[in-house]
């Protein structure tokens, strides 16, 4: 039974590092973007260091949100996320990036108490209610956005994704391990969600 | 061109132990099928390892969700840091089962 267990774990490390399947399996799970004119943009929190140094995928998100703000697909940009350790709280540090790239302050509405996805529909239910808004553009990655959609949906609003790495491919042994591993976080945690009924 | 560089530097190192083994340490050829299959059971045990670890890091989580109504991230479960633990929890305990079963191999090599 473990030899057995440990072909397949050989294989599929093998199949993962040396072939395209990641970036296939990424593109057949990932929802497409739909790119129209909304009430909001809302930009889903990635992760910040302690230091106050937002994640990759983070600053992703980010600079994904001011570049469909500076096309005038909406006029309200909300920003996500929470602080680590007794840090800058990561929807602060974007709301700062935001206005270096002109986004006007009043323009930006942030949200530091969501943990979760589930919770980030709701405080952003809240946060959009008394606005008016009721269409949205969603920005996260391709993967999560699986996931984000439906809870958002469930929250009353019109889903625009906007899967902030569509371009990204993983073209090396180790960007390709790290995509699978992604998508298998993505995974569970979208089963998670739908045993528990959230979506 | 990255990936076909190391798979096949991984694969020219691979025939070199081979003939390095055979010729240079007189290591039975007909052996090296029964070594692979060993190969193949230890990475078992540490995918077993892995797994039991990341189900019992999740059940964690949730029950001190459930019980403290705090939040606990669940991203505790995605840190490279458990491959690594699990390698020398099953390492250690293929080790373990292969003295067990042969006591008198015991500081061999």
């Amino acid at each position: 039974m473990c030899r057995l267990i440990g072909l397949v774990g050989v294989v599929a490390f093998l199949v993962t590092a040396f072939s395209p399947l990641a970036n296939r399996l990424n593109q057949w799970t990932a929802v497409p973007p739909e790119l129209e004119p909304s009430d909001a943009i809302v930009v889903l929190g990635g992760s910040i260091s302690p230091a106050g140094m937002l994640s990759t995928e983070s600053l992703r998100r980010t600079n994904y949100g001011i570049a469909l703000y500076r096309r005038g697909l909406a006029p309200i940009l909300v920003l996500l996320g929470g602080a680590r350790a007794g840090g800058p709280t990561e929807a602060d540090v974007r709301a700062e990036q935001a206005r270096l790239h002109g986004v006007p302050a009043d323009a930006i509405l942030t949200e530091i108490r969501a943990h979760t996805t589930r919770e980030e529909a709701a405080r952003v239910k809240t946060l959009l209610r008394s606005r008016g808004a009721r269409t949205i553009l969603l920005v996260t990655n391709a993967g999560h956005l699986a996931r984000a959609r439906p809870l958002f949906e469930r929250a009353g609003f019109a889903v625009h994704p906007a899967p902030s790495d569509t371009d990204v491919q993983a073209d090396s042994p180790e960007t390709r391990l790290e995509l699978m591993r992604v998508l298998a976080k993505e995974f569970v945690g979208w089963l998670y969600y739908r045993v528990a009924g959230y979506i | 061109m990255e990936a076909t560089f190391i798979a096949a530097l991984a694969g020219l190192t691979s025939i070199g132990a081979y003939y390095f083994g055979a010729r240079t340490l007189g290591l039975s050829s007909a052996r090296l099928g029964a070594a692979i299959g060993k190969m193949l059971e230890s990475v078992g045990i540490v995918l077993i390892f892995l797994a039991v670890n990341l189900a019992i890091a999740v059940a964690i989580v949730l029950a001190m969700r459930a019980l403290t109504g705090a939040f606990v991230s669940a991203y505790v479960t995605d840190d490279t840091v458990w491959v690594g633990l699990s390698l020398i929890q099953g390492l250690a305990f293929q080790w373990w089962r292969g003295l067990s079963a042969n006591p008198s191999s015991e500081g061999a090599g």
